[in-house]
């Protein structure tokens, strides 16, 4: 089957909450999935990713705007009507049913006939590797197998797009990591369009082409994985993929495309800056832990800090400094070659002016 | 998110039920039953309690409260309800903390559970009639064990004694659920901040049981308030009790109005027994937050001194109620128990020849009642559960109406309205099914209700995903998943068919008897041996269909669908 884009025109959808009243759960989202394309809703809970994924579903319907599978408006298609495999955070597997009825449901409610039927679950179960459990019931299986269950039961009808709802949310860290490859295997392999809903950041950067950060009830940023880190276009987005320094900095001068920053007492020149930088001004600027050096031997053209806290995480260790002018957070990698440093040693810190980052917010 | 939907307001329920016609001709049906079976009669009694020649009057309660005679009736009752709910929870807890609490086996525990059945799945004279062959005039212990003559088995201890025994399995099933849903771990925390076990038990298990407690003496309270049977036998002329008091005013002397007003002074504190569980003790109950679980602990809660104490005593009373059962059955097959002890089949011979008719109404009306009793509760328990729609919460409450009252209040209430055209329907089957099914009936919708609640929305969404409409995704998912309901709906009517009389004794005739009925005119008429025989039949047709209820139920692989005991217990 070809694969389908999924595009969402402007939808909004207000829930009715018992104590907060009116709640807007998605404000006007517009959103393109290519066809054949991975793409993750990422957000923190109750930013509206889940309903984004259930209206695309048509176990909700938007109070306003259009959604589109391929060319089809569905708008007002029931779930039943939309072929979508959906797979959920607590698998929802047929609880009475079997492994193989289970997977073969869907197949039966489309009404094909009893060989075609045992050829396809067989044919999926053994795509996710579960031949030999057709005959366990879901709670006799563990929750990775559980997992694959629902997996197969989304892929065997043949489904237009693919929607997952945190499906990897009841596993534990191992397992996780195998089964988010295991899904963008099976993604590929089918060439289909796929939807996918976490709050994991790192599981949305390891799983997708593309990443549609959302933020009460608004997508705030959409790129891949390596655009959303190097180039966030809001603070929410600096702050919610890795980790970020936030730091004030004053504006020195701005002229032909570069800008000069005055930040802890020391002035950094950046080239192609956004737009509307004045001079004078003190604006927020952005830089990531990991791009900020420490050395013992503290130079005269290096800033210095004095360490304050120090985590060891083996191939890392995170350190807060005590700058002159504010606190900086700062990961050194690879510890044993370089060692670490004492709470309380003073260090000499480098940053160079490629890190800092501004936001486009900013311009005014 | 979607957790955070509310409820629609009340004009988009309305409309959106005038859409769904088959939901509305349900619920149109369904209110006409509701109204016709529970709503009407109970507000003909109240009526006929309130009114003095077409006004509204307190005459009639008065004069009830002023008779020395009932109200020795309703203190009675009360004191008897109350002592009864002590006994009775004091068992039950006992029996519940041996069975989760100890680290019994399997077996062990399998053999409390069967001794504590049997009580429960007995036509209501068994524990009495077994009384008096054991402590009557000629019982086994007083006569022929103690040679005692002049001890008389009538009166408050013996009701008493019968009842907690009829009535503690009921406390032990809501214990026995709430100590096994205390996890272990939380007493393993009490236990590493240096309290000892009698510490524990007193400050963590105890308090954590509290409210199971009260809902059991409640449960317990409320039930013996409403037998009929045991004080009918064992009370005697001295400890007349308000159920007992009702029907001799009614059958005695015929006097309608005086059986309503009895029973309305009967609903009172069954009322507020109601409303204290479903508004009090419901709101007490402690939810246990433990978070993930981690892994299993050995429960530790008691020295193997005290396990082997609670074992023995559980025993002990075991035995007492397995020798009631042998004893009735030994006197079903001898002559004439306490002085004829030949061995004989002729209160068999009885019961399969007089006693045919009341074994073929019974088990005709048990059989048709029972389909029906089993689709009333889960359609019940479907649309509360599932539908919005106006008047929900209200038909949730009113079916359960006839469930929380005595037997005796349905049953006179029942004879009050369908007594007279245009609903001449006493001293028909219908009657009697009715009253069966609405009466029981709430057991299976709680059951519905319990298993739909289990059920995750998601699971209906995942078969929609899949291409299923709603009424395949009904047909080949929910249905299937409440199917334990509808047998424990059809199965608790039947069992109460076989073994209910408080309501039902009002509504007999010549044209339809039962069993239960048969037993007590046997038992007024002195002919024990054939009440024995009767009792026995019961209890042996009960066992065989809850076998087989029971096997269906563990053949329809349901995980988490609650067994055959619970639903008793309910």
């Amino acid at each position: 089957m070809e694969a389908v884009r999924i595009r969402l025109e402007q939808i909004h959808k207000t829930f009715l909450h018992r104590i907060k009243g009116e709640v807007a759960a998605v404000q006007n989202v517009s959103l393109e999935v290519e066809p054949g394309e991975f793409l993750t809703l990422l957000g923190p809970s109750g930013c509206g990713k889940t309903t984004t994924l259930r209206m695309i579903a048509g176990f909700e319907r938007p109070d306003r705007g259009r959604i589109f599978i391929g060319e089809e408006d569905v708008t007002d298609l029931m779930a039943n009507r939309r072929n979508i495999g959906f797979v959920f955070q607590n698998y929802a597997l047929f609880p009475h049913l079997n492994v193989f009825e289970n997977v073969a449901y869907g197949l039966k409610v489309q009404g094909k006939n009893t060989a075609d039927i045992d050829r396809e679950v067989a044919k999926v179960l053994e795509l996710v590797g579960l031949t030999a459990y057709a005959r366990q019931f879901p709670h006799q299986l563990s929750g990775g197998e559980q997992q694959r269950v629902a997996l197969a039961r989304a892929v065997v009808i043949e489904p237009r797009v693919l929607l997952f709802d945190e499906p990897l949310s009841n596993l534990d860290a191992k397992l996780r990591v195998y089964m988010r490859g295991e899904i963008r295997r099976l993604q590929k392999a089918l060439a289909i369009t796929a939807v996918y809903v976490t709050h994991d950041q790192e599981e949305a950067m390891a799983i997708s082409d593309q990443i549609a950060v959302m933020n009460e009830g608004r997508i705030v940023q959409v790129g891949t994985a390596e655009e959303l880190y190097l180039r966030p276009e809001n603070a929410f987005v600096a702050q919610f993929i890795g980790r970020i320094n936030a730091l004030p900095a004053k504006v020195l001068t701005v002229a032909d495309g570069t800008v000069t920053l005055s930040l802890f007492g020391r002035s950094f020149r950046l080239t192609a800056p956004p737009d509307g930088l004045a001079a004078g001004r003190t604006i927020q600027v952005f830089i990531r832990p990991e791009a900020v050096t420490l050395t013992r031997q503290a130079g005269s053209d290096l800033l210095r800090g004095v360490v304050v806290d120090r985590t060891f995480l083996g191939e890392k260790a995170d350190y807060l400094l005590e700058m002159d002018g504010g606190r900086l957070s700062a990961t050194a990698y690879d510890p044993l070659r370089h060692g670490t440093f004492a709470v309380g040693e003073t260090v000499g810190v480098g940053i160079e002016s490629g890190v800092i980052h501004i936001l486009k917010e900013e311009e005014k | 998110m979607p957790d955070a939907v509310a409820a629609l307001n009340p004009s988009d329920r309305l409309r959106r039920m005038f859409r769904d016609p088959l939901l509305l001709s349900i619920l149109i049906i369904l209110w006409a039953l509701l109204a016709l079976f529970i709503v009407y009669p109970l507000a003909s009694l109240l009526i006929r309690t309130f009114t003095d020649e077409g006004r509204f009057s307190f005459a009639g309660v008065l004069g009830i409260l002023a008779d020395p005679m009932q109200r020795q009736a309703l203190w009675n009752s009360l004191l008897l309800g109350t002592l009864v709910g002590l006994c009775g929870t004091v068992l039950g807890f006992l029996f519940a903390y041996t069975a989760v609490r100890t680290n019994l086996s399997k077996g062990w525990v399998f053999f409390l559970d069967a001794a504590v059945i049997l009580p429960l799945i007995s036509p209501p004279f068994t524990t009495a009639i077994a009384m008096i062959f054991s402590f009557g005039p000629r019982g086994l212990i007083t006569y022929d064990l103690l040679g005692l003559t002049s001890v008389s088995v009538y009166g408050l201890p013996s009701t008493l004694f019968s009842e907690t025994i009829t009535f503690f399995p009921i406390a032990y099933l809501t214990l026995k659920a709430i100590l096994a849903g205390i996890d272990p771990t939380v007493e393993d925390m009490a236990f590493s901040l240096g309290s000892s076990r009698r510490r524990v038990f007193r400050t963590v298990t105890l308090p954590l049981a509290v409210p199971g407690i009260a809902n059991a003496f409640l449960l317990l309270f409320a039930a013996s308030l409403a037998d009929f049977a045991t004080p009918l036998i064992l009370a005697g002329n001295s400890f007349p009790v308000l159920p007992t008091q009702a029907y001799l005013q009614i059958t005695g002397m015929f006097d309608l109005k005086g059986g309503a007003v009895l029973s309305f002074v009967l609903l009172v504190p069954a009322f507020a027994v109601f409303l204290l569980q479903r508004f009090w003790v419901s709101r007490k109950y402690y939810v246990m937050i433990t978070g993930k679980a981690g892994a299993k602990t050995e429960i530790k809660s008691v020295r193997p001194w005290m396990r082997h104490l609670l074992l023995a005593v559980c025993l002990l009373i075991s035995v007492s109620i397995l020798y009631f059962y042998v004893l009735l059955f030994y006197a079903s097959i001898v002559k004439a128990f306490g002085a004829d002890f030949t061995i004989t089949w002729k209160h068999y011979h009885v019961v399969f020849t007089e006693g045919l008719q009341a074994i073929r109404d019974t088990l005709i009306i048990a059989g048709i009642g029972m389909p029906l009793g089993g689709i009333y509760s889960v359609v019940v328990g479907y649309v509360i559960c599932k539908k919005d729609f106006v008047s929900r919460r209200t038909m949730e409450i009113v079916s359960m109406i006839n469930y929380s009252l005595p037997g005796t209040i349905v049953g006179i209430a029942y004879l009050l309205v369908f007594n007279d055209p245009p609903l001449m329907l006493a001293g028909t089957a219908v009657i009697i099914i009715a009253c069966y099914v609405f009466r029981y009936g709430p057991t299976g919708i709680r059951t519905t209700v319990a298993i739909l609640q289990q059920i995750d929305p998601s699971i209906e969404e995942a078969s929609s995903s899949l291409g299923a409409n709603s009424g395949t995704t009904f047909r080949r998912i929910t249905l299937p998943l409440i199917l334990p309901a509808f047998f424990a709906g059809l199965g608790v009517v039947f069992i109460r068919s076989m073994t209910a009389i408080s309501a039902t004794i009002f509504l007999i005739s010549i044209n339809w008897t039962l069993i239960t009925v048969r037993i007590l005119e046997k038992m007024t008429e002195l002919e024990l041996g054939v009440a024995a025989a009767f009792s026995i039949l019961v209890v042996l047709i009960v066992f065989v269909v809850i076998g087989a209820i029971s096997l269906f139920l563990r053949l329809f692989r349901q995980p988490g669908a609650p067994d055959m005991a619970n639903i008793l217990g309910g």
